[in-house]
């Protein structure tokens, strides 16, 4: 079959009332000053805190999560903080809301060091008092079950409560500490915030410029993208949240002037096909538009 | 997990990161638990592991893969393989503790002779006590009586027993052992010996009693009669059912036996036969070969009769020749740096089994690269599989948290003709 110019469908509106689907305008001015910051790690910007994530989420930037559930660390269907974003995200995030990028600031420990021994210190009273309430309710427990029975094991542990006060030890290595996901403290040091994301993304390419200003434009139309590796394009497109709906295309962003070889056409409309998904061959073009084209594959049977 | 050096345990920067994501590890650094964020920020640099080869890593840990680094210096060659070497995995030079060694040796048995002789009837004793410790005082003297045997015939016999077990077949007459014997023309005349046919139908002479001097001991053997023996034999005629016949029948229609032939019979040796075919051949050729195919100058390629199966055959005219992929892998320079193998991956189930000293062969190799980056060519994929030895290379395809495997297989067309 031919491919034929589409005009894209408007996105549905979420029914739920919380967030919109339709992003209003976004008018950039010098003031907007998020304290929300991205941080670079080898060539990918990360994000640590779960405000940062839900406050991308609010921006309809999606990311991937790729480090351990923190309730669940050895399974591999839910993954836990970071979130991992596309470079086109991250730039989006940078020009549009105002994040910053940062590299990993230097320490300062020794202040930070006697907090920390202070803080455990304080931890560690709090917890060994609420386990001493917690053993004197236990032996309250059995002896109040125990009510007219053996004489001799009733004394026993009303002994033992009474002396519960004296004797009573919490071991150190049976206090519960905690492993943060994200840096404590500021999270980045105030000087580094003025980080530009186009730091970053120093190799910028021609075909980043495309991805980023098809990227750009599809998200203004209000759709959310992922990642497309998996059905060999560029970005996944959802009408909604990527958690409410399916994808309906897969992006693929291409310079208005190629020349696509047939059988790749052919390839990627069978794939599309296959896994009911349009297929957009998206290309910028110079005004500052995009032009969508969306191939349909049907076999003759 | 780790390793260990110096008497201390160290993690490697990924396994640790690891931990923590999990758990069960805290990490330190002047005085200060270090959260996760900043687990990545230190642990994961381009010199160490990067962080697409973190999500790789800790991808497969959860599944319950083990996951250690490539070492290129582990890779068994192909030569090594074939020597079976014992596995030195640790790398911190410990020489193998060396056994003492129980080669036979010629020359040290003799010394140990002449040094141990004096003191030979207390030892000798002392062996059979040791031996026999509960045995009645009869026995005991039996014990001896056989001991005092035993030192007759081999006047040499050393009293230690491993020396005696390793040198039984040392001949330790008195005149040197190896050479003399050498020299001597060879006791047996091989052409006055016959072997005598127990197949012939008719009637059988005895065979005769062999020569003394090669019995051992007071052995001798007489006369033997054939008769008896073969009475004992089988000897009846074969009775074949009706198919089986007709199965022979048709076996020998088809079958020439190569002595009917008049001529095969008159030769005399294997010189004469293969002259015989090589006539045979000749005259067969002149026949079967045109002049206008033979003789100009574009000749076929091959004869007819000379090759037996089509499988040589096919291999003669063949103009493209299979290749596998570790053809030519050896002469290609280690060239590109952004390809490497980074980690072995070995089964899960083979946990309980797995030690760090002696890991085994692992599973599979991993290299981990980017969904945008370029795809392997086959330069890159001969240089892979080449320094990974005979362990087939994974790759691992990481794009944005999504992680692909893939996996490049030698395949050969099949050939319709066995060889």
């Amino acid at each position: 079959s031919f491919p034929a110019r589409a005009v894209l469908p408007p996105p549905r509106p979420v029914s739920l009332g919380v967030a919109s689907a339709q992003r209003p305008k976004v008018i950039k001015t010098a003031a907007m000053d998020t304290d929300c910051v991205m941080h670079a790690c080898g060539s990918s910007a990360l994000l640590w805190r779960a405000a940062e994530a839900r406050a991308a989420r609010r921006a309809g930037i999606v990311g991937t999560l790729v480090g351990a559930l923190a309730r669940q660390p050895r399974q591999n269907a839910r993954l836990g903080r970071p979130v991992e974003l596309l470079k086109e995200e991250a730039r989006l995030l940078g020009e549009e809301e105002g994040w910053a990028l940062s590299h990993a600031p230097e320490r300062s420990e020794v202040r930070l060091a006697e907090q920390h021994r202070e803080r455990m210190e304080h931890s560690y009273a709090e917890q060994s008092l609420l386990a001493l309430q917690e053993r004197k309710a236990v032996l309250q427990r059995v002896l109040a079950e125990k009510q007219g029975a053996d004489d001799d094991d009733n004394r026993a542990v009303r002994d033992r409560l009474g002396n519960l006060d004296d004797t009573f030890s919490f071991p150190r290595s049976a206090m519960a500490v905690q492993l943060s996901t994200a840096r404590a403290g500021l999270g980045h040091d105030p000087e580094e915030r003025r980080f530009l994301v186009s730091e970053l993304l120093r190799t910028r390419d021609e075909q980043f410029e495309i991805r980023f200003r098809v990227f750009r434009d599809l998200r203004n139309k209000g759709f959310y993208l992922t990642s497309g590796g998996k059905f060999g394009g560029d970005y996944l497109v959802y009408p909604g949240d990527p958690l409410r709906f399916h994808a309906h295309f897969i992006a693929l962003c291409v310079a208005l002037e190629t020349a696509l070889p047939l059988c790749d056409v052919l390839a990627l409309s069978r794939l599309g096909v296959n896994v009911k998904k349009t297929v957009l061959l998206c290309s910028p073009s110079s005004e500052g538009t995009v032009a969508y084209t969306s191939l349909q594959w049907s076999g003759m049977a | 997990m780790g390793f260990s050096e110096h008497g201390k345990q160290f993690l490697l920067p990924e396994e640790a990161l690891y931990l923590m994501e999990c758990g069960s590890v805290q990490v330190f650094l002047h005085g200060l638990p270090l959260s996760i964020q900043e687990g990545y920020e230190m642990f994961l640099s381009p010199s160490t592991v990067t962080l697409q080869q973190y999500e790789v890593f800790s991808h497969l840990k959860r599944l319950g893969y083990i996951v250690t680094r490539f070492e290129p210096s582990c890779v068994l060659s192909h030569y090594e393989r074939t020597l079976n070497l014992p596995v030195q995995r640790d790398r911190q030079g410990r020489a193998l503790k060396r056994k003492r060694s129980h080669s036979p040796h010629s020359e040290r048995p003799a010394d140990e002779q002449e040094g141990e002789e004096s003191t030979e009837p207390p030892d000798h004793e002392a062996k059979n006590q040791r031996f026999d410790p509960e045995n009645h005082p009869d026995s005991l003297t039996e014990e001896k009586d056989q001991g005092e045997v035993e030192d007759k015939p081999v006047a040499m016999e050393s009293t230690s027993d491993a020396v005696l077990a390793r040198n039984w077949w040392v001949d330790r007459s008195p005149r040197s052992p190896m050479s003399p014997t050498r020299s001597q023309a060879p006791r047996w005349d091989f052409f006055t010996i016959t072997f005598p046919d127990l197949g012939a139908r008719g009637p059988l002479s005895p065979l005769v009693a062999p020569d003394p001097t090669v019995l051992p001991g007071e052995l001798s053997v007489s006369e033997c009669e054939l008769t008896p023996w073969l009475q004992r034999l089988n000897l009846r005629k074969e009775r074949l059912s009706r198919r089986e016949q007709e199965r022979e029948q048709a076996r020998r229609r088809y079958q020439r036996s190569v002595n009917d032939d008049k001529e095969v019979r008159r030769c005399g040796n294997w010189a004469e036969y293969q002259e015989l075919l090589r006539r045979r051949r000749r005259h067969h050729g002149q026949r079967d070969r045109p002049p206008h195919l033979w003789e100009s100058t574009v000749k076929p390629l091959v004869q007819p009769g000379q090759h037996t199966s089509p499988g040589e055959l096919l291999d003669k005219i063949s103009i493209i020749k299979p290749s596998r992929l570790l053809d030519g892998a050896a002469r290609l320079e280690e060239g590109a740096d952004e390809w490497k193998i980074s980690f072995d991956v070995f089964q899960p189930d083979t946990v309980a089994e797995f030690k760090k000293s002696k890991p085994g062969k692992p599973y599979s190799r991993l290299c981990v690269c980017s969904f945008e980056g370029p795809v392997p060519d086959l330069r890159v994929l001969k240089q892979l599989a080449f320094q990974s030895g005979d362990i087939p290379v994974t790759f691992a395809v990481v794009d944005h948290g999504d992680i692909s495997f893939y996996c490049f297989k030698d395949f050969q067309l099949p050939t319709d003709v066995s060889h």
